[in-house]
């Protein structure tokens, strides 16, 4: 691309690479011509005409479209003359000719392009005296985007966005001539879990956001860039606030994360920021019931009632839950004052310690990214281990379908359900689950055997990984494991991601083992990457709310690490290794008698916890709402969401982002996580020394030394990434064991969970736009083993394993293999954890 | 809905006739066949058939939504469409209509109380010459049949009780009331042919059994054939084609072996494709050359494809032409069995070619070559982005290097390897050389297709050929020399010299050669009203100026029309129409205002007369108020099941007030 092309346009000399546009030659310039169907991140199609300039050409000068034609060697432009601004304008009186100028109260208005080229290029007048076509003005095309069909100037920009990006024509152009509209297809609406991303780059006000609309004007609004605060992608919004209250969220371009688009979560549920549910003062528990209560009172009570159990029972009689979906500075001040002040490494937070994670994250979002843009993807191979990108990422996703489609790249996928992206007919390991560390085992055999790689120290290990025992144990047919290695082996450049499902519980450290083991010997091992799915997953660790390390992922014998903190924080730190989420909930009440819970809520994942937390002497509940974790507490403390506070969020490619702080809500008495732990650490008898978020940010710079410069000022609104070499673990080949299958003729289905990104989670449930989208408490059932079964979709049934049972209904679903059955996490009154013990594989029956 | 085996069976059979992979190609044969069984497509089955297809829903919806022949909603029995373009209503379209709602009892759009009829209007069906006209498509086979001359109401009588009779469909030729004069549903025959003595394209039309392949080639048919495929090389047969300086029929007029040397040489996959959807009005030639003499043209592919190095070549036909589409299918069934086609075809190893015959459903866009690609993939038919153009890697079907080319084109391709590029120049003038078949409707006393050689004078065609006016008394008052698209020329250019260099200097272009007469008797008012309702009902949708001007353009001439005309209407049809001109995304654009643009230059005096008689004080109509817009946001959708119940209040609770006492 370093051919270089000189033109001129209105007389200006100017130089391109080859194949640039017209249109973009002529940015350069500073030249604007004005489009509508064009769009810099859409192929061309040239259709609403707005951008005819003149061009020379060999048959003398005509008009061509500026968005579609590239330039040429000695080409002439002309954008200004009298033959293409009678152009211009002609061409906004046929498209004004049938709109309906509902501009005071369309949403759009006031950041209109419509409005703003008939303001500099349109007719001063119209000459239409007939009647204008009528057509729907309220068509919902799903849950939340309403089509406005008479505003809609057929640009195509939205039919576009789902072809080209998310790989789903479920917009066309229907009928034709003047009655031309956008529409889907009569009862099938647009379900991709990006799809509200064509309300942004709609080019006038067809499409709105039915969360936000009407409830907003463009010009009486504030607007705060931040960061989207469900997925791990760290998709980067900007909340549009109005008398405290969000008004609405859209897309901000980030070119290293998102590029310009969210998730329809991400923009649609937030409801919940301004829900009427949020707790607004503290509540501490008298005679049985929860009771308003004064701050001072209730951190009183709080530091009261853990000094006594302290002394009582030992640090280590108490723990702390932190959380992945809030910011750095909540989480780094939880484990500094569960460590310094209570004395103890019981601090954790939900897929934390109970996961065998990697702290390295991905190597770059945008080495996926990239083949949009260029011709030489960085990344030629993705492996995809337990995650489904389309439910749990659904950035990734759209980032992944286009590696994959345009940018060539070979997808392989280990998932026990047919999962969307296994559309691209990449070799597809449908395991069992549980048996993730066989699979890999034989994958790295035969990876070994491909790339004609033989080691003998890894050949050892490997013995039990027969294609038998691919077959008997996993139940994944070798062809198409073959077909995976040979990828793995050929491939130059591979990622190889793995989600919490397939690295939770006992199974963790093996599954680790065996793909580091096949990292290794295919030359991936730097592209080997753990994915936590939330906001923070991947924050909440760097800043050490983990049992068994200090921030930094610094071991907790880390002599170095403890001196530098020690000296900080002017304490000695605990050296025990404490105990992790899971354990803490399955001992509270026994060797745990106090928790304090920040922003999670474990009650409602499982059932026995939620008898445990009930037996806790002290259980201490820091959130938004009365969560059912909040509802046992004996006191409960009101906090601000990632919109009301400043805060730092780390994503899955270890980027640190700004969340700054969007709005204030002056009714409540609920505070910020730092301030609430400030107060408690002052009650204990410190003085922390922070103003703001930007000074705990500003300590943990200090603390963390993989953090080290990256301060609220140095961030910007782009984010900045840490250097994984730091943290990487030295490459040696491990021994990986297969942990025992519990299958049994009592309990014949294989149970897979992994999560949904419409589940029953408050910041998902309070937005009722979207209600009718969210999943319900389901089973999802093979079409065989539902007839099996003889049960129907929507059937209730009965599903138990030893450990407990759920009330569900059938859902028979394609994407489930016979013998395995589908529960996602989270999922409105059915928290699946009431059949699992320990780990996520589990056998389980079914009654109807 | 569950499609049954047959049909699935069926559907497949249709999938299996395009390549690999592209099998959402059948799309529009499979619809047909969908529409056959079921008696129209409900959305259920369009989702059933995007399952089989690999289309999503609003895919093949769209596609649906986009071709007229294709019903969503069901139809009559028998569907009566009655052409109302130009060339028809020249010759009584109107009174036909009228007829037909008289005997009918119901109005344009309606469909009678036992379901047996629906009356519906249509746009030029390709049988100008034989006007008034209507096409009837049986809805339980699926059969459609032109009945034509319909020039009284008891010929009208006399179609419906032969329609009731149930024996208007055991052929699908087409029908007129006095070649059928005992009510047996007989075919008439191919329409009037004429022309130079010695005629060649049209030679074997009228002859008994021209469509039989016996009777072909007992004429001599597919000895060229056979001779070039044995003896010359591709290349030596695109020299002589260039050599006879053959220029495409289709419109445009371009050199038909320069287009087949532009097919980057190695490309290993290439396809030929023919544009069989003759859709221009007053264009009707290809239609006769395919339903009676369909091996001229598959000889022509043979050639055609030898000389483009293809295996694989398609016939896009227009869906109305379902007459001509089954006598194609039955000459390459009858081709096949002789080995011309298929594989080793005249026992040359290796030598293959298969040839489908695709139907198209009712878009006149579709004949542009690029939205004729884009239809025959499957799609909707909107043009694309040029370049690449076709014969260009990328641009064509599949994105591969395709030939388009007209079916006169490649109908002329046989005779010039027979005879020899030299006998082929001497016909015509020295740069459009050959024979032409010329369309002639209209005023005229005998309306039909005339072979000619290129260069003939406007009026020999019209007065020696045409036997001059249809009626004595009234003279020609405008000619349209190349199809409805093209410039209007008046009764003092008899002289111009019907090639594509005389029309041009006459100041319009000779198109398909479709030309049309209009006498006194004609309305320019009305022809112009008709050319732009034609195009804007045609008109893709895909560009702005098509889109939104036609229409605007179509509802300033309605009002003239009924009364409610400015005169500063005039200047602002010119305005318009002017900017839809070469701002276009195709050359539709073009087409949709030339006829117009023209009427409006030579005629005006007619536009104003009327203006000054019906509405002499120049009032402007009442726009009507716009009715509330903001509607209730805290609805249900309706769009999914749910498994939550709804929770909260509107958060527009005010609206819920003015909506309700809106409703």
């Amino acid at each position: 691309m370093t051919d270089l092309v000189t033109l001129k346009i209105d007389g200006h000399e100017v130089s391109v690479p080859k194949g640039t546009l017209v249109l973009d030659a002529a940015a350069k310039l500073g030249i604007e011509i004005p489009i509508f169907c064009s769009h810099p991140k859409l192929d061309p199609v040239a259709c609403c005409r707005m951008c005819l300039v003149e061009m020379s050409g060999p048959r003398g000068a005509s008009l061509q479209p500026a968005c579609a034609v590239p330039v040429a060697e000695g080409m002439e432009v002309n954008t200004q003359n009298e033959n293409v601004r009678s152009t211009q304008e002609m061409m906004l009186g046929f498209i004004l000719v049938n709109h309906p100028l509902d501009c005071p109260i369309c949403d759009k208005g006031g950041e209109c392009p419509l409005q703003d080229q008939t303001m500099r290029f349109g007719p001063g007048i119209s000459q239409l005296v007939e009647p204008k076509r009528h057509k729907n003005k309220e068509h919902l095309i799903s849950d939340t985007i309403v089509l406005d069909q008479e505003r809609c100037v057929v640009c195509w920009r939205c039919i576009r966005y789902l072809q080209e990006w998310e790989d789903k024509p479920q917009l066309a152009l229907f009928e034709r001539g003047g009655e031309t509209l956008i529409d889907i297809q009569h009862g099938q609406p647009v379900d991709a879990k990006t799809g509200g991303n064509i309300i942004d780059i709609c080019p006038v006000g067809a499409l709105t956001n039915r969360v936000a609309r009407f409830n907003f004007r463009p010009w009486q609004i504030e607007r705060t860039p931040s960061i989207d605060p469900h997925y791990s992608t760290g998709d980067n919004i900007r909340i549009d606030t109005r008398t405290h209250q969000i008004r609405r969220i859209v897309g901000r371009e980030n070119m290293q994360v998102n590029d310009q688009w969210i998730a329809d979560k991400t923009r649609f549920a937030y409801e919940w920021v301004n829900s009427d549910q949020r707790l607004q003062h503290p509540l501490v528990r008298k005679d049985g019931e929860l009771v308003p209560a004064s701050w001072s009172y209730a951190l009183q009570y709080v530091v009261d009632r853990l000094k006594e159990i302290s002394r009582k029972n030992g640090a280590d009689a108490i723990g702390g839950i932190g959380s992945t979906k809030l910011s750095n500075e909540s989480n780094y001040l939880f484990q500094r004052l569960m460590r310094q002040f209570i004395g103890t490494n019981n601090v954790d937070h939900r897929n934390g310690g109970d996961v065998a994670a990697l702290a390295t994250g991905l190597p770059a979002l945008a080495d996926i990214m990239k083949p949009q843009y260029g011709p030489n993807p960085k990344v030629d191979t993705i492996f995809l281990v337990g995650f489904d990108p389309s439910e749990e990422l659904p950035i990734l996703d759209i980032h992944l379908k286009r590696a994959v489609l345009r940018g060539g790249a070979k997808l392989i996928i280990a998932h026990p359900r047919q999962i969307e992206l296994t559309r691209y007919k990449g070799p597809h390991l449908a395991y069992k689950p549980g048996s993730e560390v066989t699979m890999l085992n034989v994958l790295t055999k035969l990876a070994m055997s491909a790339g004609e790689k033989n080691d003998a120290e890894l050949s050892k290990l490997l013995t039990g990984a027969t294609q038998q025992a691919l077959k008997d144990v996993c139940d994944v047919a070798v062809d198409e494991a073959k077909r995976a290695a040979e990828l793995l082996a050929q491939s130059e450049n591979a990622l190889i991601i793995y989600g919490p499902m397939a690295a939770d519980g006992p199974n963790g450290p093996q599954v680790i083992n065996a793909l580091t083991n096949l990292a290794m010997i295919t030359g991936h091992y730097e592209r080997l990457a753990y994915i936590g799915l939330d906001a923070n997953s991947q924050g909440c660790r760097d800043m050490g709310v983990l049992p068994t390390k200090l921030p930094g992922h610094a071991e907790l014998d880390d002599a170095e690490a403890r001196a530098r903190l020690e000296q900080l924080w002017g304490c000695t730190l605990p050296t025990e290794p404490g105990k992790t989420y899971k354990q803490m909930l399955d001992a509270a009440g026994g060797a745990i008698k106090a928790l304090y819970v920040m922003g999670a809520d474990p009650a409602s994942e499982r059932p026995d916890w939620a008898a445990n937390l009930d037996k806790l002497d002290l259980l201490i509940v820091q959130d938004l709402f009365l969560t059912e974790t909040a509802q046992l507490a004996d006191v409960v403390l009101p906090a601000l969401s990632w919109a009301e506070s400043n805060g730092t969020f780390t994503n899955c490619e270890r980027r640190v982002q700004r969340a700054p702080k969007a709005l204030t809500n002056p009714h409540t008495k609920a505070a910020a996580d730092w301030m609430i732990l400030d107060h408690l650490a002052s009650r204990l008898g410190a003085n922390w020394p922070y103003a703001d978020e930007k000074g705990v940010l500003h300590e943990i710079t200090e603390a963390v030394p993989i953090y080290r410069g990256l301060t609220w000022e140095a961030l910007g609104d782009q984010g900045l990434q840490w250097d994984a070499a730091q943290v990487r673990p030295t490459a040696e080949y491990r021994q990986a064991v297969q942990p025992e299958a519990t299958a049994s003729a009592e309990y014949p289905f294989a149970l897979v969970t992994g999560t949904v990104s419409y589940d029953g989670g408050n910041m998902f449930a309070l937005t009722k736009q979207m209600h009718n989208i969210a999943y319900g408490p389901i089973v999802g059932i093979s079409p065989a083993d539902a007839d099996r079964l003889s049960v129907a979709d929507a059937t209730p049934v009965t599903v138990s394993s030893p450990y407990g049972a759920l009330q569900v209904q059938v859902k028979i679903s394609e994407q489930v293999k016979p013998g395995t059955v589908w529960i996602p996490e989270s999922l409105p009154q059915s928290p699946v954890g009431a059949l699992l013990n320990g780990s996520s594989a589990e056998y389980v029956k079914i009654e109807a | 809905m569950a499609f049954s085996d047959a049909l699935r069976k069926e559907l497949q059979e249709w999938m299996a006739l395009y390549p690999e992979g592209r099998q959402r190609s059948a799309v529009l044969p499979c619809l047909y066949a969908i529409q056959r069984t079921y008696g129209y497509c409900s959305v259920e089955s369009q989702n059933e058939l995007g399952d089989m297809l690999g289309m999503t829903p609003a895919e093949v919806g769209a596609v649906v939504g986009y071709y007229h022949m294709i019903n969503e909603e069901p139809k009559g029995d028998f569907h009566v469409e009655v052409c109302t373009n130009v060339p028809c209503m020249l010759r009584g379209a109107n009174q036909c209509m009228h007829h037909l709602e008289e005997k009918l009892g119901i109005g344009h759009g309606q469909t009678t109380a036992d379901g047996q009829f629906t009356l519906d209007h249509m746009e030029c069906l390709g049988s100008c010459a034989t006007a008034p006209m209507v096409q009837i498509t049986e809805k339980a086979t699926g059969k459609l049949r032109y009945f034509e001359e319909l020039d009284s109401a008891e010929d009208v009588a006399k179609l419906l009780d032969l329609v009731k009779s149930g024996n208007a469909f055991h052929t699908q030729e087409r029908w007129t009331p006095d070649a059928d004069p005992n009510s047996e549903g007989v075919g008439a025959g191919p329409y009037r042919i004429g022309g130079m003595e010695e005629r060649f394209l049209t030679a074997r039309i009228g002859k008994p059994n021209s469509h039989q392949i016996d009777t072909y080639m007992a004429d001599g048919g597919y000895e060229t054939a056979r001779r070039v495929l044995t003896e010359m090389a591709p290349e030596e047969v695109i020299e002589q084609v260039k050599a006879s300086g053959l220029r495409g029929r289709g419109g445009a007029g371009f050199p038909t072996g320069v287009k087949w040397s532009f097919l980057p040489p190695t490309s290993p996959v290439r396809y030929l494709v023919v544009n069989a959807d003759e859709s221009e009005p007053g264009t009707f030639k290809d239609r006769a050359v395919m339903e009676y003499d369909p091996h001229q043209l598959i000889e022509g592919i043979i050639l055609a494809a030898h000389a483009i190095k293809t295996d694989r070549a398609f016939v896009y036909i227009r869906g109305e032409y379902y007459f001509g589409y089954s006598r194609l299918w039955e000459a390459v069934r009858a081709a096949e069995a002789k080995g011309f086609l298929g594989e080793n075809i005249f026992g040359i190893e290796g030598k293959n070619l298969k040839l489908v015959i695709h139907r198209g459903a009712g878009a006149y866009e579709c004949g542009e070559e690029t939205a004729l690609l884009t239809s025959l993939e499957g799609g909707r038919g909107h043009p694309r982005l040029k370049p690449p153009f076709p014969a260009n890697e990328g641009g064509g079907l599949y994105g591969r290097p395709t030939i388009v080319n007209n079916v006169e084109s490649i109908s002329n391709v046989p005779h010039i390897m027979r005879r020899g590029a030299d006998w082929y120049k001497g016909f015509g003038t020295e740069k459009s050389p050959g024979m032409r078949i010329f369309c002639l409707s209209g005023n005229v006393k005998y309306p039909g297709l005339y072979e000619l050689p290129h260069g003939v004078p406007l009026g020999e065609l019209v007065y020696t050929h045409g036997g001059g006016t249809q009626l004595a008394e009234a003279a020609v008052k405008a000619i349209c020399p190349g199809g409805l698209s093209m410039k209007l020329l008046t009764s003092d250019q008899m002289e111009t010299q019907l090639d594509f260099e005389g029309v041009q200097a006459a100041g319009s272009l000779l198109g398909s050669a479709g030309i049309i007469v209009m006498d006194e008797r004609a309305s320019m008012v009305e022809v112009a009203r008709r050319t732009v309702s034609f195009y804007r009902e045609e008109s893709c949708g895909k560009c702005t100026p098509c889109r939104e001007g036609t229409t605007w353009l179509e509802k300033i001439l309605i009002r003239v029309e009924n009364g409610g005309g400015r005169l500063q209407d005039l200047e602002l049809m010119e305005h318009l129409s002017k900017f839809i001109e070469r701002r276009s995304f195709c050359p539709f654009g073009d087409a949709s205002v030339w006829g117009m643009q023209s009427g409006l230059q030579k005629f005006r005096g007619e536009f104003i007369e009327l203006i000054e008689q019906t509405n002499p004080s120049q009032i402007g109509p009442d726009i009507p108020i716009r009715p509330i817009y903001r509607p209730d946001t805290g609805q249900d959708s309706g769009l999914h099941t749910s498994t939550l119940p709804m929770v909260g209040e509107s958060p527009l609770i005010r609206d819920k007030a003015d909506v309700a006492a809106d409703d």
